[in-house]
Order: C-alpha cells, then structure tokens, then sequence
C-alpha cells in the first residue's frame, strides 16, 4: 500500500518543484509509474481476500478494481489537461495539478479503507479538490452555481450518514469492515431503525446519483473542466456504488423492505434519464444524463443484494468509468477545436476528423453496451438479478437499455455523420496527445473483455 | 416589554436645527391588543395605520416573494453573478444590432430545435440606434433589381412581412403592425436607359415578381400629375411593393428573438483572439487558415471589457462592418456612405395613392403619412459624396440637386416647404454596391451579412433566414446566395446592379 501512497504523495513536491518544461512529462511518468504498480494489487494469493492489510488500509477484491481505475486515470487526467492549462501562469498549472493528485490520493485512501469513519472522512475530503476544480476551472459564470449544488447535495446528505455510523459505532462496537462482515444480523424494528437505515445510504445515493436526487451531477459534469469531468464521471460516482457496497453488510433485514422507494427510484431513473439525453443539445448534459442512467442500473444491482447484482454492479461500474471518461475527453477534443458543446453546432466530423470517428465509435458502442464488452456483461448481471427479485423490472430495463442504444446512437450520428457545416471544413487535425488518451481508455475497456474475473468482485 | 407600549420622542431636547416646538410629534403607542405586544420593529412612532393582519400580511408577501426568488428554476443564487457584462461564452455571437443581426438571431433560434440548442448573442453598440441605418432608412421595399437573387430576397421578404404576425407574433403582446403601405414602386425611364428596363422586367416577371410596364401615355393616364416629358418608359410594381416602419419591424425581430433565448449584450466589439494555421497549396503557396477563439466586446465608457469565446461570429455590422473586418485586418469593400433625405410638406401634392417614384436621374420621393407629407432624396455623385463623420444635414444640396428634378417631375412640387431632414449611412459596398453574404475564405467561423448598399432592410428578414440556414444546416436550402459570396469579391468579378438608387 505504501508503494503506491508515497509515491502519490510525492508526486505533489514534484508538481512544485519540475522545471517549467517538465512539469507535464515528469507528472505523467509518475502516474503513469504509479498506475502500472496498482496493478500489483490484482495478483492477490490470500484465503481471506483482503490483501495488502495494515491497520487502517486493506484491499480486496471489491475495491482492488475501483483502486487500479483511480490510478489508471490520473494519467488520462494529465494528458487530457495539458492543452486548456497550456496558457495560464506556472504556478496556477502546478495548483491544478497538485489538486489532481491530491484527489487521487484521498481517493486512494477511501477506497482502501477499513474502517468507515476513515472512509467517511476520506468521502469527504474528495469534495475539497473537486469544488476547487470546478469553480476555479470551469468555463462559465454558471460554474458557481455547480459547486453550490454539488458541494450541497453531498455535504447535505452525508451528515446523516455520520451520525448513522456514530449510531452503528455504540450498537455494535466497532466500524471496522474486517469484523462488521461477520456480525450478526441486528434486530431493526423501529422507525428511528429505518431513518438509520435511510442515513446510511443517503449520501451514497446521493453520490451515484439515484434519479430523484441527481440535480447536480449535469450542472457539475458539464461545468467542470476536462479533468474534473473525468474524475467525477469515472471514479466520484463509484465511491457512491462502493459505499453502498459496503454499508449493505451491516443493514441486513432491514433492506428487504426499505428498498422499494429506491429501487424504484433507480428504475424508473434509467428510463427517465435516458429519456432526457434525448433531448439534450449540449454533448457534456447528454454523457452527463448518461451516466445518471448507468448509475441507475447499478444501485439497482447492489440494492437487491445477490452475488450476481454485486458482480455486475462492479463491473458496470469500471466499465462506464472507462467509457463515461471516454466520451468526457471525446466531447473535449471538440470543444477544443469548435468552441462550442452544442450538437447543432458540431456535425458530419468524420470527414474532418475521420481517426477520432473511430473513437466516437468505440466509446459510442461501448455506451450503448455493445457485447462482448464488459459493460454488457455488467447490464446483464445485474438485469438477471433484478428479474429474480421480479419480473415486472424487465420491462423497465429492457426499454432503458433501448432508451440507451438510441441516445448513444444519436449522439453518433449527429455528431460524426450527417453533412459538414462550411465553418468546420478546416480544424485542427487530432493531435497524437489525444489518439494516446483514447486509446488508454478504450484499450483496457478490450482487454477486460477477455479476463473479467478481475473486475466482479468477491464472486470468484 | 412593557417599554415598547409607551414610547414617545420629545423634540424638546433637540435643539438648534428645528424650531422648538412643545408639541409632542408621535403618539404614545398605546397598543390595542392588550398586553401582547408584537415587537416587530424598532421603530420609535406609531405607524400610521393600525391594522395588525394588514401589516402581517405585507411582510408575508415579502417572505413570499424571498422564498421564490430563491427557489430551483429562479435566477437567485448566494453568489452574485455579474448580468451587465456579456456572458462569458455564447455559441454564435452577431455584431450588429441593427435589423440584419435581429433578423439573424431570430431565425437562428426559429431553427434550434430544442429550446437552448444555440447561445446567440447579439452585440450592439448603440441601444438608443441613433446612428444605424436600420431606423434612419426611407423603408420601402421592391422587387425591381436586375439580379434574380435580390429579386428572390424581395419577394421572400414581401411575404414574410404580410404574414409577419404569424412569425413574429409573442404571446401576450401586442401583435405587430408594421404600417405596411403597399403603394409600388414606380421606375421611370428616359430612352437610352429604357431597353435596361425592358430586359430587367424579363427577368422580374420570369422569377415571380408583379411589375407591369406602363407606357408614357399610360403613366399620364395612371398618375396625371406626373410630367411625363423625357419619360419612355416607367416600371410599376403592382404587388408587394411598397414601405413600412424600419423601427417596428426591428423591434419585432428582437422582441422575438429574445423571447426564443438569444441574449443581448450592449458594447462594441474591438478585438478578436483567433489561432492560425499556415496551410501550403499544391503549388507550394502558403495559405493562412484563422479561426476566431473569441471576441472581446469592450462596454461603453468605461474601461471593463469582457472577452466572448465563440464558436461562429457574425459581421452584422452595417456601415462599420468594414473597420471591424479591419481589426482582423481583412479587406471588406464596405464603407458608409452618408444619404439625405428631406421632410416635405405640399398641401396641393400629388394623392395617396402615390408610389414610390424613382426618376431616371436619381432623385426619389414618396408619400408619407396622410398630411400631405412626403419624403424626398437623391444619391449624390461619386466625386461628391458628403463626409461621413457625422449624420450632419446639407440643406443646400436639396435645393440644389433634389428640388430642380423633383419640381420638373411632379410639377405640383413646386411650391413645397422643407418640414425637417435627416440623413442615415448605407452600408456601402464599393466593389459592387451588392451584399456580402458569406463566410470569409481564410477565417474559417466568421460569416458575412453586410454590404447591402440601402436594400438591407427591405430583404432583411430572407437574409436572415438564409444565414440562418447557413449556419445551422450547412448550405443555403430556400434562396441559393452563393453568388452573393466572397469569392467575386476575391475574384475581382462584381455582380452589378444595373438599377440602383
């Protein structure tokens, strides 16, 4: 664990202290240093599944993918930031990048944590440097009203989480996951048991988004700069699925019954929210609802609570990290260039930019849960778990996932087919930066294809 | 509490500044309900009304109304965002607030189809138009060109204004009455002129338009006031021809653009920040592609400017089109041109149903209002065109130039008084006194609607609509104006006019 936190928290004195001409290199190599050893963590000879255990910190199978995808992405985040911080003055790069790394390492610490105090903490701490990016990075005046809503809808929903777990801490004496998950079930019978039930999960739904508390995530998404969207899309979301992930040990009886608001919620968000992108005009709103949609499915998947829902739950989750990041940088690269997010606006480039068409492919695909890709795998997990629970939920994800092949779809065809608008006949061809980031992204996307045992949690 | 009940003030103490008076000013304030009392205020007098619920129920409405302000779907937010500026980035931004630019807006956003698809900004100098040639122009419009694409652009427009409450029509409001006088236009030409004429109403008849040749002996019958000496030929428009009010139909374009989403901004575009590409040709020249990052508008009188990032900038600039394509330092052959036009008031003149008359010397008038009022111009000659400086009347050039023809036409002008006059710029092109409509070939999102040469406002509304074409779909898909590009500015090949005033 401390391989790959030490470098992480050095890679902050090396943010300050490169000289101005390898400043991007040096943080890349680094990360990029720091990724692959994350990789480390997959080779787990344990009975137990927790690895790599000290007193605070733990990885096991739940957790190992979610930490490889946070270091995977700071990489993807560097690259994808150089060009739009390339302008401003030294030390405003160096702050930028030293938010970045810092997120990666209370991301690090969240993900890996055992004790829920810590990681209720750590949940916290990645609010700082993401309200940071997005107000201080952001493109317009209505990035101030993003970081209210989004700083807001966490901090607001999260307090009853800490008293739930202050709560949990004197019933059962501990918070600590290694022995919470062989605690008895406890007897839960009142209202207030049920508020408490309802605190413990709020702020992670909250967090993933569920539909009827998902408000924040468009402005967010779509006023936060490059990296902020990113992060936000591909690992923020996830600590929600993980908390819930976790916290569902410790609810046992309760959740047969108190789920039903929220799985509806969840289900019917699927259908709404991909509804919605119909609608949209704006690329980022468009890949922002989609993934209120994805999320949707996977609260679904961990509500239930059958080996199957968590499996796809997990692995729905890594996958629409990678894709969702994906098509962030790809409405990026356009943004570059044309300087506008609006459909309308930005139609026919496949006979521009017709190497980046194959990456609108393969994350449009890839969206719309293309087999044999893992996102499929994970939709399908998750549909079949949902159908033992009862039938009647198929026809609300059988519509979301044709709901969702049309949206991504449409966001395909309007954006690379069609015919080429005059003004765009001449951009700036796509830059070998940008083919690098696609392809880290998609790559490990193909790749999981043929060994997906890494990424379905404890079931193997 | 009990001190709140009988609290008075005695002026007695103040001295100096008042005149001292015994009189108490306030009354005790004795409290009707008792001994509750409400402190709600620190007020040290009575209120003059004593109505408990009435005052309840003002500060309710005021708790009310703070509740909504703050609510999700309102405006509020704890952090005061600054609204005067122009926002910080807008998909197409238009420079130009005249009826050109309006008219852009509003058939941009009629072609979004979603509601917020397109930020359209227009950007407008001069809120109170007291310099654009929108509002300072005679208003008429007419389908006689010898081009068939402005003929088309009439004709299109002509419709658009008949049915205009169809269009431009916001709920709730006053629907739009442009005080369209459909009087025709009336062409008068002299012999060696009159085979022009004859060949332009081939063309005019051939693309839709109603104008109907008259011969010397048929305008006397027609319109006996005229003097037909010298006159071999005249030209009437039948249909769709005519004048409006420049002012209204401007306030329509931007009352419904506005209400379809485009923003305003009030400020002067002065600086663009644009990214170049040096692209070589297969001859081996270098060619330098721009593309416009963004426009800074600085604002009036004062030193705060806002930079607008844009995807697509619009030259709707009129007569200062050419100085801004200047600050990119393209050659745009558009320059103003300064126009008079004199108020005339002869009891005896001719009736109301007199059209616009264009003379083959140049000198036009036509009626206004019911008062025996009517305008009159002429466009000087190409030596002795006046300083652009200022919107300065000279009169001498009506007596001069105007009043001889004028009288020798229309004899019953002979006796007339010169009510008032004004002048306005054309925004004219010099290469070909046709309008630029276009993008640029080496910056690759501006685009061009200017250069209209004093037709702009009569095609206004087509112009619009094909820009907005342009920008949205791709191409033009109603009027093809591909001829009315940059290229024959390039290309030194200049679409004339054979019929201009």
């Amino acid at each position: 664990m401390l391989k790959i936190l030490i470098p992480t928290l050095m890679l902050i004195p090396t943010a300050w202290f490169a000289p101005p001409k390898w400043l991007w290199p040096l943080t890349l190599m680094g990360s990029l240093l720091i990724a692959v050893t994350s990789f480390s963590w997959f080779k787990s000879t344990s009975e137990v599944g927790w690895t790599t255990l000290n007193s605070y910190m733990a990885t096991d199978p739940l957790s190992t993918p979610l930490l490889a995808l946070t270091c995977w992405l700071l990489p993807l985040m560097i690259l994808a930031s150089q060009h739009h911080t390339h302008n401003e003055p030294l030390n405003r790069q160096r702050t930028y990048l030293t938010l970045l790394i810092s997120l990666q390492f209370f991301l690090i610490l969240a993900f890996s944590a055992t004790e829920l105090i810590m990681f209720y903490v750590m949940f916290e701490a990645t609010l700082l440097p993401t309200l940071m990016i997005i107000t201080r990075w952001g493109n317009q005046a209505e990035r101030l009203n993003a970081g209210m809503y989004f700083l807001f809808y966490t901090l607001a929903s999260s307090l009853p989480l800490l008293v739930a777990l202050l709560i949990l801490q004197n019933t059962s004496g501990t918070l600590s996951l290694l022995t919470l998950q062989y605690m008895s079930p406890m007897s839960l019978t009142t209202h207030a048991d049920k508020l408490w039930w309802v605190g413990c999960l709020l702020a992670f739904l909250v967090k993933m988004p569920l539909y009827g508390v998902h408000l924040w995530l468009p402005k967010a998404h779509v006023e936060a700069p490059i990296a902020g969207s990113m992060i936000l899309a591909a690992v923020l979301l996830k600590l929600g699925g993980f908390g819930m992930m976790r916290m569902m040990l410790v609810l046992e009886p309760l959740t047969k019954e108190m789920l039903y608001p929220f799985i509806v919620f969840a289900l019917w968000g699927i259908v709404m929210a991909g509804s919605i992108c119909l609608r949209q005009t704006d690329l980022k709103s468009l890949i922002a609802y989609s993934s209120v949609s994805h999320m949707g499915l996977v609260v679904a998947g961990i509500l239930v609570q059958t080996p199957w829902g968590f499996a796809g739950a997990l692995i729905l989750m890594i996958a629409h990290g990678l894709t969702s990041s994906a098509l962030f940088c790809l409405a990026n690269t356009n943004y570059e260039r044309i300087h506008s997010r609006s459909i309308l606006l930005a139609r026919g480039l496949h006979m521009v930019l017709p190497l980046m068409a194959t990456w609108w492919f393969f994350a449009s695909m890839a969206n719309l849960a293309l087999p044999p890709l893992p996102n499929l795998m994970g939709e399908l997990m998750i549909i079949t778990s949902l159908i033992g629970w009862s039938y009647w939920t198929l026809a609300l994800t059988g519509t979301g996932m044709l709901i969702t092949a049309s949206y991504s779809m449409y966001m395909f065809i309007t954006t690379q087919r069609g015919p080429l608008p005059n003004h765009l006949v001449a951009l700036d061809p796509s830059h070998t930066r940008e083919h690098l980031i696609m392809a880290l992204h998609l790559l490990p996307l193909i790749l999981l294809i043929l060994n997906p045992q890494l990424i379905s949690g404890w079931v193997n | 509490m009990s001190t709140w009940r009988r609290v008075h003030v005695n002026l007695r103490k103040a001295h100096g500044l008042f005149p001292v008076s015994s009189r108490r000013v306030t009354q005790p304030n004795t409290w009707k309900y008792g001994h509750l009392t409400l402190c709600k205020s620190l007020s040290t007098s009575r209120p003059l009304r004593d109505d408990f619920f009435k005052d309840l129920e003002v500060q309710l409405a005021a708790m009310r109304q703070k509740a909504l302000d703050a609510l999700p779907g309102s405006d509020w937010s704890p952090l005061k965002m600054d609204r005067s500026l122009p926002p910080e980035r807008a998909d197409v931004v238009i420079v130009g607030g005249g009826v050109i630019g309006w008219s852009i807006a509003y058939w941009i956003k009629q072609k979004e189809r979603l509601r917020g698809g397109v930020r359209v900004v227009v950007v407008e100098k001069d809120p109170t138009y007291s310099q654009a040639s929108t509002v300072l122009s005679a208003g008429g419009i007419r389908q006689q060109f010898s081009l068939p694409e402005n003929i088309c652009l009439s004709i299109a427009s002509a419709q658009f204004m008949k049915n205009i409450n169809e269009h431009l029509h916001v709920l709730n409001e006053d629907p739009v009455d442009l005080q369209f006088n459909h009087s025709g236009y009336l062409f008068l030409a002299n012999e060696e002129v009159a085979h022009i004429m004859e060949e332009n109403y081939k063309t005019q008849r051939s693309f839709g338009a109603h104008v109907s040749l008259l011969s010397a002996t048929q305008l006397k019958e027609k319109f006996p006031w005229i003097n037909t000496d010298g006159v071999a030929l005249a030209s009437y428009g039948l249909e769709n021809e005519g004048w409006f009010d420049p002012w209204t139909l401007l306030q329509a374009f931007k009352r419904k653009a506005l209400s379809l989403g485009a923003e305003q901004s009030i400020g002067e575009v002065t600086d663009f920040k644009y990214t170049s590409n040096i692209a070589t040709t297969a001859e081996g020249d270098q060619v330098v592609q721009r593309r416009i990052k963004s426009v800074k508008v600085q604002v009036n009188n004062s030193l705060e400017y806002q930079p607008i990032e844009c995807a697509i900038v619009v030259n709707a600039a009129g007569a200062l089109s050419g100085k801004l394509a200047a600050t990119l330092g393209i050659l745009l052959p558009v320059e103003p041109r300064k126009r008079y036009i004199y108020v005339l008031n002869c009891p005896d003149g001719p009736g109301l149903d007199t059209p616009f008359l264009i003379d083959y010397s140049g000198v036009w008038f036509r009626r206004e209002g019911l008062g025996g009022n009517y305008i009159a111009g002429t466009s000087p000659e190409e030596a002795l065109e006046p300083d652009t400086s200022d919107l300065e009347v000279d009169h001498q050039f009506f007596e001069e130039k105007v009043w001889p023809h004028l009288a020798s036409r229309v004899p019953a002008l002979e006796k007339l008084k010169v009510t008032s006059a004004w002048a306005g710029f054309y925004d004219y092109n010099t290469f070909d006194q046709n309008a630029v409509i276009g993008l640029h070939p080496s910056i690759n999102n501006m685009f061009f609607a200017t250069g209209f040469s004093g037709h702009g406002l009569q095609h206004s509304p087509a112009v619009g609509r094909a820009m907005a074409e342009l920008i949205m779909e791709g191409n033009f898909t109603s009027i093809d104006l591909s001829n009315l590009g940059f290229r024959r500015i390039i290309q030194k090949e200049p679409m004339l006019e054979r019929n201009i005033v």
